[in-house]
């Protein structure tokens, strides 16, 4: 028990000194990028405020984690994870039921004048649950067939309900999430091989009945199998214009002729990651995507150092979630994969995602923090 | 979570974590993977385009757009270099449809601020709709400075709406010369498609025409001289954004358009003012000639119209009443209109009847009526104007003096006469549809009527009635040929403009006996001069010659005793449709005006040395001599007063630069 005795952090600047600031730096540093491309986006004719909103929005939701990190350790993140889960679920079966449709959509649920996403809280709950599933379970079931049921109706059920909204991008989110914590909690081979050919018939399933028919047109012209420059194609089409014409350095901050002239669409959002290969070229593409890079490193490295497996479950798993965000949003703008609704993570303009990332980064900092301290081991001593 | 809780484990904590740790590991090399074959991507796209330019390409070929510019059009003078038709600037508001929220609340706002109809609206909308999504729409011209200060200083709240000014075709005298110079308008359809069916720059032909800001000639010389006045056009490369805003120009590489070459008419400004005061109310054309080189002085159709208003499109309702209106405004007259010339024609016959070997001697006894055929044909005098020759025929234009002489010469002769004096001539004076009337043989009458000639006719031809038609304009050179003693001097408009030459000297008209010619002239200076003329009214110029200079000045007390200055003439009164019981005898003003006759005088001066002459024709006016001798008298004044055709006209290369050669 020589680790046991090893308090975790007492007084408040303790606990600041031995924040993972390697996070936090890579964490303000994107969200940089994102303000200067915002003000870029900014400058060919749309709203000023863009870049100060997404900057402002930053500091806040940074400031909050960094604080409930400070005070919140494990036990708490164990407590609240089946009630957040359940809670999620619950929330989603209400959108089916009372959801408020936008955009052909229906995600949201009003209370007052709150207008709630509860696919969000899922992205989180399901991380949680399985994490706490795994430790409580143990290592010698977590390889079994028998044990690993309840996970899959876990991860199933979210999924297609957020499917049905229709959310492919966060049905996707939720389901990488769960099955990444799936996998490292120790699934067995069998499951995974026999996963991976079930789930190729799956999305020719989901292709011929599930998808909606925008979904299956973004497919079909990913797949060549339809050509219209003009209508699903179109964002793809003038996204690779705008890449393919950066050359190494870039066009310039301000000067990238398809994002400023309008020519890319969705270039605040979704598409922001062509805009700052346009003004950046390769190189600034690249450096972005190596700082993403770091960060899922930094939060591996988080994992990896935990001493429970609840902790060791979740912060892996928020790594793998910021790895799908940023590699399904990046294939995507550059034609690797169909077009589906992902933002890059706290360089997108939009709330959403960026809370959802800073709740997650939130467990990962106080996990790192309180790694030490009393009372938050599990099942492996 | 209570301490000690654990769930109970055989493995040892090691393989537990290496198990952790090996699945995290492989994870992380699937990651490192992926953002591998993102940024592989990322650079074979780019080497791609480094091969292909692909890529680059298609971003200019997005952000680039070539915008024409229309060329300003080239100016028309007049004989003195006052400009009649110019360039100028138009106050207008534009809409970028691309660049709007709502087209229709945008719309909507500018008709409040500028006081608008719902009817303008819809046509704004209209007109937005069908231009290109990010080129500025003109929605409405012809603002006034305070009018458009009240869209402009709203501007910021009008997102997509533009206020600034363009070049437009303008016309400073409006109605005085709509029908000579016509007017521009923007292409019709049918323009763009007849453009689109050309061969070879058919295509590109058809997208400049549909830039809303050209304009094409539409009608009279702004039509005929298209070629010359257009100019070419240049254009720009603009950088556009991704709904055809334009961003930014590119300013190496763009053409300036050429403006069109201007072009100086024969057209005395003084002049074609006069005339067309003179009408005051009443429709028809009067053309002031130079006898000697064919310069039209004035070419005046009256009532006229505001060509203005055609530039920018002109609004069904006003158009419908111009064409409904039975005066018919937006007819060219001058040379459209063809009328039964009447007495005026009687100059003709009595040449004709010369020619047939009628001596000065014969005379003929008119008693107000002449029998042939088994009816009377009636003089317009009904008491008769006993006995008459030539001279004096002319002069009271006596009609049964001119049923014989008809008879005489026979209609052969009669119309060889007339043709030789311009009649029934085409003269090409650079304005669209212009008719040529008819100047009936018996050989075109069996040809056309399906009928064999009667006597009948022959005498009616006598009096410039019946089939025969001619325009204005061949009237004028009937009297101008009859002026310069017998010279086929031709009409012409255009004085300078590329590809215009000088006019060689009219030859002397052949087959004409000088002395036949003076006999009808020293008739129609007894017309106008002697007493009982029919046109003493007219030839009351009150004008006097400077001994000194030659020069006329009106005629005062102090020089009174000094030679005056005289005209000679014809009157004609025709009639538009048969008497009938109905109209016979009746009083003028009762009759209904589209069946009043046609009232004419054609004249030349000044008689001792004649220089212009003059035609008018007033429509449904009733008699000649009472109508439109006053108006040619006034013409014919103003004409002699001024004398244009003796003070040094204009020069273009003095009114203006050459145009640059075309790039």
């Amino acid at each position: 028990m020589s680790i046991a005795t090893t308090p975790g952090p007492r007084t408040i600047a303790e606990r600041i000194s031995r924040l993972n600031w390697g996070i936090i730096t890579l964490l303000c540093a994107l969200a940089i990028v994102g303000v200067l491309m915002h003000f870029s986006v900014a400058n060919s004719g749309a709203r000023l405020d863009m870049p100060m909103t997404h900057g402002l929005r930053f500091a806040v939701l940074l400031a909050v984690a960094v604080t409930a990190a400070m005070f919140l350790d494990t036990r708490f993140w164990l407590a609240i994870s089946y009630p957040l889960y359940a809670g999620a679920l619950l929330l989603l079966l209400a959108v089916e039921l009372f959801g408020e449709t936008r955009m052909g959509a229906t995600r949201w649920l009003s209370i007052g004048p709150l207008s709630l996403q509860p696919s969000e809280f899922m992205k989180v709950g399901i991380v949680l649950a399985l994490a706490k599933y795994y430790m409580q379970i143990g290592p010698r079931r977590a390889g079994a067939m028998v044990w690993s049921l309840p996970p899959f109706l876990a991860i199933i059920a979210p999924v297609a309900l957020v499917m049905h909204q229709p959310d492919l991008g966060t049905a996707m989110l939720i389901m990488f999430a769960g099955l990444a914590t799936m996998f490292l909690a120790g699934l067995s081979w069998w499951i995974v091989g026999s996963g991976v050919v079930l789930g190729a018939l799956g999305a020719w399933f989901a292709y011929s009945y599930v998808l909606h028919e925008y979904q299956r047109n973004r497919v079909d012209v990913f797949l060549g199998l339809s050509n219209d420059p003009l209508g699903a194609g179109y964002h793809v089409l003038q996204s690779k214009i705008a890449i393919g014409s950066a050359g190494l350095f870039g066009r310039g901050y301000l000067q990238g002729s398809q994002a400023q002239l309008d020519f890319l669409p969705e270039k605040h959002t979704d598409f922001i990651f062509t805009m700052i290969v346009e003004e950046f070229g390769l190189i600034g593409g690249a450096v972005v995507l190596l700082l993403f890079g770091a960060l899922m490193a930094l939060a591996m490295q988080v994992a990896l150092r935990a001493r429970t497996m609840f902790s060791k479950l979740a912060a892996a798993s928020v790594a793998a979630m910021l790895a799908s965000y940023v590699l399904i949003n990046t294939a995507m703008v550059i034609g690797l994969v169909p077009v589906v609704g992902i933002p890059l993570p706290m360089i997108s303009f939009g709330g959403t995602a960026m809370m959802t990332l800073m709740v997650g980064f939130c467990i990962v900092l106080s996990i790192d923090l309180h790694k030490d301290a009393h009372g938050s081991r599990g099942w492996l001593w | 979570m209570k301490r000690g809780k654990k769930v109970g484990s055989t493995l040892p904590k090691r393989d537990v974590n290496v198990i952790f740790s090996r699945r995290a590991a492989l994870m992380s090399f699937v990651g490192v993977g992926a953002i591998g074959a993102v940024i592989t991507r990322m650079a074979h796209l780019q080497a791609t385009n480094l091969f292909s330019q692909e890529y680059s390409n298609a971003a200019d070929e997005n952000r680039f757009d070539t915008r024409i510019v229309a060329p300003p059009r080239g100016v028309i003078y007049d004989r003195f270099g006052i400009v009649l038709a110019q360039t100028s600037k138009d106050y207008q508001v534009s809409i970028v449809r691309d660049d709007v929220e709502d087209l229709e609340t945008a719309i909507a706002r500018v008709g409040q601020i500028l006081g608008l109809s719902p009817i303008w609206a819809r046509r704004a909308k209209v007109r937005v709709e069908s231009g290109p999504r990010g080129e500025p729409m003109p929605i409405c011209e012809g603002l006034t400075w305070e009018e458009f200060n009240a869209v402009n200083v709203r501007l910021p709240e009008l997102r997509g709406v533009i206020a600034g000014s363009a070049d437009v075709r303008a016309y400073p005298y409006d109605v005085v010369y709509a029908h000579p110079l016509g007017y521009v308008a923007k292409p019709t359809q049918r323009d763009i498609d007849r453009a689109m069916q050309t061969e070879g720059e058919g295509a590109s032909r058809a997208m400049y025409l549909r830039n809303p800001h050209v304009r094409v000639g539409k009608a009279g010389l702004e039509a005929k001289l298209e070629g010359t006045l257009h100019g070419h056009a240049g254009w720009r490369k603009v950088i556009v954004n991704a709904r055809g805003v334009e961003m930014g120009e590119d300013p190496d590489e763009r053409r300036d358009p050429v403006r069109g070459s201007g072009v100086v008419l024969t057209l005395d400004h003084e002049l074609q003012r006069t005339a067309m005061q003179n009408f005051a109310q009443q429709s028809g054309s009067a053309i002031v000639m130079d006898i000697v080189n064919g310069d039209l002085l004035a070419m005046a159709s009256a009532p006229g119209f505001d060509p203005n208003h055609f530039v920018n499109g002109i609004g069904r309702d006003e158009f419908a009443g111009l064409n409904t209106d039975e005066m018919k405004p937006l007819f060219h007259k001058a040379v459209t209109g063809l009328y039964a010339p009447g007495s005026t024609f009687k100059m003709m016959v009595g040449i004709a009847a010369k020619q047939a070997g009628v001596s000065d001697d014969w005379s003929v006894s008119c008693p107000g009526y002449f029998p042939y055929g088994g009816r009377n044909f009636h003089c317009w005098r009904r008491e008769g104007h006993g006995r008459v020759n030539l001279h004096d025929a002319i002069k009271h234009s006596c009609d049964v003096y001119f049923y014989q002489a008809a008879l005489q010469a026979g209609p052969d002769r009669i119309a060889a006469v007339s043709r030789k004096f311009g009649l029934g001539e085409h003269f090409d004076v650079g304005v669209p549809n212009i008719l040529d009337g008819w100047v009936p043989d018996p050989v075109s009458w069996r040809e056309r009527r399906k009928e064999g000639w009667t006597g009948g006719l022959t005498l009616n031809y006598g009096i410039g009635q019946g089939a025969l038609q001619v325009s204005p304009l061949q009237l004028a050179v009937m009297a101008a040929r009859l002026g310069n003693n017998g010279r086929a001097v031709v009409p012409r408009l255009v004085r300078e403009a590329p590809g215009v030459s000088e006019p060689a000297p009219a030859p002397i008209i052949d087959g004409i006996e000088p002395e036949f010619l003076a006999r009808v002239r020293d008739g129609m200076f007894g017309v106008c001069n002697e007493p009982g003329g029919t046109a003493t009214r007219a030839g009351a110029l009150e004008l006097v010659r400077d001994p000194q200079s030659g020069a006329a000045v009106g005629r005062t007390s102090e020089n009174a005793s000094w030679q005056p200055v005289q005209i000679a003439g014809k009157t004609g009164t025709a009639q538009v449709r048969a008497l009938t019981d109905a109209t016979r005898g009746r009083h003028f003003s009762t009759i209904e005006w589209r069946y009043r006759d046609n009232a004419l005088f054609c004249c030349f001066g000044p008689w001792h040395d004649p220089r212009y002459a003059c035609a008018v024709i007033v429509e449904h006016g009733g008699a000649g001599s009472a109508v439109a001798g006053p108006i040619a008298r006034e013409i014919m004044r103003a004409a002699l007063l001024r004398d244009p055709s003796r003070r040094a006209p204009a020069n273009l290369a003095a009114l203006e630069p050459p145009p640059r050669s075309q790039a």
